[in-house]
């Protein structure tokens, strides 16, 4: 349970209670609400928080002691009645102001409030309790307020009383209190300058200029929403154009390449007598073809929009394979791998076997990654390892890249999957 | 300020109430400890600061009760002295006595200025109903009291204090304080009067202690008012028995009380049996009597001739006389120890009983007088 009192009428009471020359009581006005809090964490579907806030608007002083009850603590409903007239019904407590007592509720106290409980049906009633503590030469004095809701258990009776906006506004939000205001004065002035700040809906004037200026804004981003999708479907066709036309350049090379193969071969063919000289112009044939070969190859995966995946690459070279007979050139063609793996495409020795030119490779990675890291520790060799891997890393791919350029440039410029990128991520 | 005397108390409370708190303080004895007075404490005002005194008009109120002392805060107005109080009662937040019971709340008369001890006197007995309605919580402890009740003896003169001894722990523990119907008033004055303070009345108090709710751990007390204590020969001299393991109240009170009058009777006994024991003596050394004490009955001094050596024979009668025998003390009229004092010995031992009347114990003293002569003799030779 919580409870609040606004601060203006807590400085009422205490303003009635300071001035009197003796015990003061009265009644408290005011309503109790359930709050509901609802909650939703990751652990929990939802939690939900009952609290019955009593909040006390208004107070109904006593003039005299004993106005309503008599010796025995009886209390006489028609007393009753005459101090609070029609604001019965608002009542959710009373308070008592003592001097120098102690915080606990005193024996006429218990009885009277017993009755009120029964009497005013409403069986929460609190308590709220004043004592005005000084010291022996009056240097000091507290004023002390207790809440109490003395028809729960014993254990439980204090409720913290809460003033909102007591403190630091500025840095607290100001909240702003259900209090129904039932001031006269205050309806006729707000209705006669009302007209300046709200329009005929009842709603802020600022609101709607705010939003008129938000939708204006909405209106001109989706316009440009627009542009920007027409121009990226002009740019698309153009690029299937390109590609197109690649492809054509492509085909028509290999076309003329075939050619003259067929015209070259049959010029072999004529001058078959001379057998000693066939290994020299066979490798002189592989190295021309190495240098044919290679700069067309790549060139296909590269042009497409869509990059081609690593498996759809090894199947075109499975079938390169399968089309030219010298099976080193598959190992020699540029692959979009990471640097380092065993498949790296550096320029090996060439005549050797597919897995002793892997092999190769990998050493030589290694042997370049041991050149460049020998190079940076001579450098720098106060830096932290990290620094030397990130720089040798560094240093490491416009080697790699260099290498792939010289077999071949498009390796290094394909679209997303080229081997830079490989070796960022 | 908690110790001050009451006159100082009252200087500074309301002049309209002050005859309401004179009363309490001068005449309240409430409870069957009343030897000890009700206590006024922290006087504080319901008025302004700016209010010039005296105007205090609430206090604390310091009220033993069963070995206990309550202490209750009683608020009133100064500025509405004909308004009853209110109270508020200290740590028993659940006692709320039903105001109909309290014919001088309902019918509160400012102008009497008794009603406040009236009052007060109503609240402690709606506080005993309170108690016992707590020991309801143990039902050894409700037959305890129950069996006491009946009992006309100890019934109407019973407090009880009940409660948990330890919140956390919750153990139920009670005390009963018993007046014990003793009757001191046969103990000669004499033994009363050597006290410095007023006496009060004389009383016995039993209180016993339940520690626990099956009465495992009890623990008695007697508390005797000063005089009687004195006159029973201290604190010391009285040992009541412990409490037995399984035995109850209604078997241990009269016991205790029993013992108690024996004691009491005995001292009477032994006062008229110095008192006949001097008197013969008197009668049979008659001239040889220097001094004794004619009140109390303690002392005999006599001076006795043998064969032309005077001596000195004082006579210690103690205070279970005749049960513990007297002492002779033989003391030399000529001769002075180095210390210079005259030379005396001390005789515990020589024929007697108890059974002897004060003539006979006479008789046999004065045969015995001449028969310790050779005491007398061996100081003759010792000192010459």
């Amino acid at each position: 349970m919580a409870a609040s009192i606004s601060g203006y009428t807590f400085s009422s009471v205490c303003y009635h209670s300071a001035n009197s020359n003796s015990d003061h009581e009265g009644f408290l006005l005011g309503d109790v609400r359930q709050e509901e809090t609802v909650s939703i964490s990751d652990t929990q579907i939802s939690s939900a928080e009952l609290v019955q806030v009593v909040e006390i608007h208004n107070h109904d002083p006593c003039a005299q002691l004993f106005s309503f009850y008599d010796y025995a603590g009886k209390v006489n409903e028609e007393n009753l009645n005459t101090i609070l007239k029609d604001r019965r019904k608002n009542v959710i407590g009373w308070y008592r102001f003592r001097r120098n007592t102690q915080q606990q509720m005193s024996f006429r106290e218990q009885i009277i409030h017993k009755q009120l409980t029964q009497l005013l049906g409403v069986p929460d009633l609190v308590f709220l309790l004043f004592s005005f503590i000084s010291t022996a030469n009056s240097s000091t004095h507290a004023l002390e307020y207790v809440l109490f809701r003395p028809n729960r258990s014993r254990y439980n009776q204090r409720i913290t009383l809460t003033i909102p906006n007591l403190g630091n506004t500025s840095q607290q939000e100001y909240k702003v209190s259900s209090v129904p205001n039932t001031s006269l004065n205050y309806a006729k002035v707000i209705k006669e300058h009302g007209a300046e700040f709200f329009d005929k809906d009842g709603v802020m004037k600022d609101i709607r200029t705010i939003f008129q200026v938000y939708s204006a804004l909405q209106d001109k981003v989706q316009a440009v929403c627009g542009e920007v999708e027409q121009s990226e479907r002009v740019k698309e066709k153009i690029q299937e154009d390109v590609n197109k036309l690649k492809q054509q350049i492509a085909l028509r090379k290999r076309k003329t390449a075939e050619e003259e193969r067929k015209i070259r071969e049959a010029q072999n063919a004529d001058s078959h007598s001379s057998p000693e000289e066939n290994t020299e112009p066979s490798e002189s044939s592989l190295l021309s073809r190495i240098t044919f070969h290679t700069p067309s190859a790549p060139e296909r995966p590269s042009t497409s929009p869509n990059p081609p995946s690593y498996t759809d690459l090894l199947s075109q070279d499975d079938s390169l394979i399968s089309s030219s007979s010298p099976p080193t050139s598959a190992a020699l063609l540029p692959r979009p791998q990471a640097v380092g793996s065993p498949g790296h495409p550096t320029p090996g020795p060439l005549g050797m076997g597919l897995g002793m030119g892997l092999g190769l490779d990998r050493q030589a990675a290694g042997q370049e990654d041991d050149d460049d890291d020998e190079d940076d520790d001579d450098d720098e060799d106060e830096d932290s390892s990290e620094y030397e891997n990130l720089v040798s890393e560094g240093a490491h791919l416009p080697m790699v890249s260099a290498s792939v350029l010289a077999q071949g440039r498009p390796a290094a410029l394909s679209p997303d999957g080229d081997a830079r990128g490989s070796q960022t991520t | 300020m908690n110790n001050m005397s009451p006159e100082v108390a009252l200087h500074r409370i309301s002049p309209e109430l002050r005859p309401l708190l004179c009363n309490v303080v001068r005449n309240g004895r409430v409870g069957l400890d009343s030897t000890n007075c009700l206590r006024v404490t922290d006087l504080k005002t319901g008025c302004t600061s700016l209010t010039p005194g005296p105007c205090c008009d609430r206090f604390k109120l310091h009220i033993p009760y069963a070995g206990e002392t309550l202490k209750w805060d009683i608020i009133f107005n100064a500025r509405y002295p004909e308004l009853p109080p209110d109270f508020i009662f200290g740590e028993d937040a659940e006692f709320l006595p039903e105001p109909s019971e309290l014919p001088h709340l309902v019918h509160w008369d400012a102008g009497n200025p008794e009603c406040l001890l009236q009052l007060v006197k109503e609240l402690i007995q709606q506080y005993h109903h309170y108690q016992c309605q707590r020991l309801r919580e143990s039902s050894r402890l409700l037959f305890e009291y129950d069996s006491l009740l009946e009992d006309p003896n100890y019934g109407h003169n019973m407090e009880i204090y009940a409660g948990r001894k330890n919140s956390w722990t919750g153990e139920f523990s009670a005390r009963f304080l018993l007046k014990l119907p003793v009757d001191f008033s046969n103990i000669p004055v004499y033994l009363l009067k050597d006290t410095a303070l007023d006496p009060g009345e004389d009383v016995a108090l039993l209180s016993v202690s339940f520690e626990d709710a099956e009465a495992t751990q009890v623990f008695p007390k007697l508390y005797l008012s000063p005089s009687i204590e004195h006159a029973l020969g201290g604190s010391s001299a009285l040992h009541i028995p412990a409490f037995p393991s399984g035995g109850c109240l209604i078997d241990y009170v009269p016991q205790v009380c029993q013992l108690l009058t024996n004691k009491v009777q005995y001292v009477i006994q032994g006062y008229h049996k110095r008192r006949e024991y001097i008197a013969a003596f008197l009668s049979h050394f008659g001239m040889g009597v220097v001094e004794y004490d004619a009140e109390g009955f303690t002392k005999l001094t006599l001076l006795l001739m043998w064969k032309d050596f005077c001596f000195l024979v004082h006579v210690d009668l103690p205070l279970y006389f005749p049960r513990d025998q007297p002492t002779l003390t033989f003391q030399s009229v000529y001769h002075f120890t180095n210390s210079g004092q005259l030379y005396s010995q001390v005789q515990k031992s020589y024929p007697y009983s108890p059974r002897w009347d004060g003539n006979e114990m006479a008789k046999r003293a004065k045969n015995h007088f001449p028969l310790s002569s050779p005491i007398t003799k061996t100081l003759l030779k010792e000192v010459c």
